[in-house]
């Protein structure tokens, strides 16, 4: 009481109370300050770039002109000839990302639910192992995908030597795969098609779908199965019912996640896909580090990439919200 | 206390400072003879080739040490040289640059020094075509020439006569490998074969119609290839049967056993070459002089072709290399490249191109 009415101790905590909020307040401008350094500096500069104007036959100067925009939609040509090749490619970015996230996610989760039921040795195990794998960098994932594809020591030569292609030769399916562009006239062929595209970028992401779907899967309650087991309901039915509306929403983020991450891989998609089947990604790197120098038409598209992942993920979030209410 | 200190820490400090000044002063001379050059080559086998004979050879008859630099394609290299050079400091003094990436250079501008022919006298050797001269001179000298070459799987085909044979899909649907790129000279291919050569390039109707006669092979192809390995690897699969690949590799390859075959068809082969050119913040003339006078020497474009496997830039009749060397790194006819006109209409060509290949 006395302590607390004793004017000196009150001026005391007042200063310290005041150090402490500068403190802080100096710490959160720093943070502040980084935050807006990493993240902000790139994007600004990017968006700037993109508003820059290439001069024929060297490199680019700023200024302010949206040719670059305007080519990403119609071409370079336009308005004497109109070109959807760079919206196109922004297809490709969605369809590959779209098809091999929901193939990393689905297949990601039986494994991760079966995981979860196992001692908690085992599951650490497999979680170390999983985490490993993430040291593994694109490129040497590509170049093993690369081998395995392959005609001399890959699946191509497993299908050749079980006397499959013969097979299929005989029974006619073989002209198929070759309207596929899965065969030349001597064998199967899995490069380059939107096969291998999307297997190798599954394969990428899956150690990924794996972490993303483990902390919801372990957490979930399992009696639950169990009661709807001791119901009579059969291992679908509690899938159907029980467990996937329980870990919806996680399933969905994931999904959402692995897919915006998925916008921007270039060497599977510059190694495994078809020049007519490449993403806005390969095509913001040639236009950047490729013979025309053209960052300012690199940028513009990177921009219209980033617009794109950024609706997506304000349409994911905005349904999520929906779905949880 | 504390400032006492920090005081006395700066004096210590500048008068170290002022020692090593004192020293490097005394030592100049001793310096001067140790002369060196950061040279920038591409990266692998080509850079290690020339640490192991050409530098060390150089370093020999000079005194002039190198520093070896690496450096990847030419056009990539410009992007990184651009940016150094407009921070000031620049990896390399002497790099090599495809002849396309030194006219794009010399246009963007302030990028490259001029060099002095004069103390170079073994440049005489040369053809002046390979000494490229821009408004502030000379700015680049030819240090080797390479092929790209039609190859074929000689266990599959036999080596065809023209590059015609490639658009027969009866021979073959979805087995070759071609460069993806615009300006991977496959385009001076086609206008060599089935038009009037580097001439077609000329107007855009001209362009239009190369890029239609190559839209025509798309079903042949399997593989667009935009890296080496890429097609290096799918030649040893035997993913593809055919294709464009570089000369040199496709003989090391043959000569490890692969089926590989290098062939001249009657229109020939693009043959591409890469100049030295010094960095404009690079204060080596003298050196760089002496290194380029160095690799134009007949004698050392033979030990290139021979340890390298490119293709010598002076006559074979100034060389000692015999006739079976001289054909594992060159041959006739050459095509040479349109190089002008990929810059001259850059934008349009890649258009054109890459939406003849997205067949959009």
């Amino acid at each position: 009481m006395s302590a607390i009415s004793d004017p000196e101790i009150l001026a005391n905590s007042a200063l310290t109370g005041r150090s402490r909020l500068s403190q802080l307040s100096v710490s959160k401008l720093v943070i502040w300050a980084l935050v807006l350094f990493l993240c902000v500096t790139p994007f600004a500069l990017i968006i700037a770039v993109s508003f820059g104007e290439k001069i024929e036959g060297a490199s680019w100067e700023w200024g302010f002109s949206l040719a670059n925009y305007q080519r990403v939609f119609v071409g370079a040509n336009w308005p004497e000839e109109v070109t959807f090749l760079y919206l196109q490619n922004l297809y490709y970015s969605l369809y590959y990302a779209v098809l091999a996230a929901i193939l990393a996610v689905l297949s990601a989760f039986p494994f991760t639910y079966l995981m979860t039921g196992l001692s908690r040795r085992a599951q650490s195990a497999w979680l170390v192992f999983i985490l490993s794998s993430l040291s593994l960098s694109e490129v040497f994932i590509v170049m093993g995908w690369d081998v395995l594809l392959s005609n001399r020591s890959g699946l191509p030569m497993v299908v050749k030597e079980t006397g499959l292609t013969d097979w299929l030769k005989a029974v006619g399916w073989f002209d198929t795969l070759r309207e596929w562009g899965l065969a030349n006239p001597r064998n199967v062929k899995f490069k380059t098609s939107v096969f291998a595209t999307v297997l190798t970028m599954s394969y990428l992401v899956w150690p990924y779908a794996v972490i993303l779907l483990y902390p919801p899967l372990s957490r979930m309650d399992r009696s639950m199965v169990e009661a709807a087991q001791t119901m009579g309901a059969g291992p679908w039915t509690v899938m159907r019912t029980v467990i996937l509306p329980a870990v919806r929403l996680p399933l969905f983020g994931a999904t959402l996640l692995l897919f915006v991450f998925l916008l921007g891989v270039y060497v599977t998609v510059s190694v495994f896909a078809e020049p007519a089947k490449q993403t806005m990604a390969v095509s913001v790197y040639s236009a950047v580090r490729g013979a025309t120098l053209n960052a300012p038409f690199g940028a513009a598209q990177a921009v219209i990439l980033l617009i794109t992942a950024g609706v997506f993920l304000v349409l994911g979030q905005w349904m999520s919200r929906r779905a949880a209410t | 206390m504390t400032g006492m200190n920090r005081r006395s820490l700066l004096k210590s400090a500048s008068s170290v400072a002022g020692l090593a000044a004192a020293s490097s002063v005394i030592g100049s001379p001793l310096i001067a003879q140790e002369r060196s050059l950061k040279i920038g080559s591409y990266g692998g086998y080509f850079e290690d080739s020339f640490k192991s004979h050409v530098y060390p050879a150089f370093t020999e008859a000079t005194g002039i040490k190198v520093e070896s630099v690496t450096q990847p394609n030419s056009a990539d290299w410009l992007v990184t040289m651009t940016q150094a050079t407009q921070a000031g400091t620049v990896p390399a003094d002497l790099s090599l640059y495809g002849r396309a990436t030194m006219i794009k250079a010399s246009r963007v501008g302030g990028l490259l020094s001029p060099l002095d022919v004069k103390a170079m006298p073994a440049t005489s050797n040369m053809d002046p075509y390979f000494v490229f001269e821009d408004t502030t001179g000379a700015i680049g000298v030819g240090a080797m020439s390479w092929f790209t070459s039609m190859v074929i799987n000689p266990e599959e085909v036999d080596a065809p006569a023209s590059w015609a044979e490639f658009w027969d899909s009866s021979k073959y649907e979805a087995s070759l490998g071609l460069p993806r790129n615009f300006n991977a000279l496959f385009l001076d291919i086609v206008a060599a074969t089935f038009f009037d050569g580097a001439e077609t390039f000329s107007t855009k109707d001209g362009i239009i119609a190369l890029v239609e006669k190559a839209a025509e092979i798309k079903p042949n192809v399997a593989l667009w290839w935009s890296a080496e390995s890429q097609m290096e690897q799918a030649m040893k699969n035997t993913d593809i049967i055919g294709g464009q690949y570089y000369l040199d590799v496709s003989n090391l390859m043959a000569l490890d056993g692969f089926p590989i075959q290098a062939v001249f068809p009657k229109e020939g082969n693009p043959q591409d070459y890469g100049s030295w050119c010094l960095s404009s913040l690079s204060d080596k003339g003298d050196e760089a002089a002496a290194f380029i006078n160095f690799t134009s020497d007949p004698a050392v474009q033979a030990l290139m072709s021979r340890k390298i496997g490119t293709a010598p830039l002076v006559p074979q009749s100034k060389t000692d290399l015999t006739d079976e060397e001289f054909a594992f790194v060159s041959g006739t006819p050459s095509i040479k490249p349109a190089y002008e006109a990929y810059l001259d209409n850059e934008t349009f060509i890649k258009e054109t191109w890459d939406k003849m290949l997205a067949g959009a």
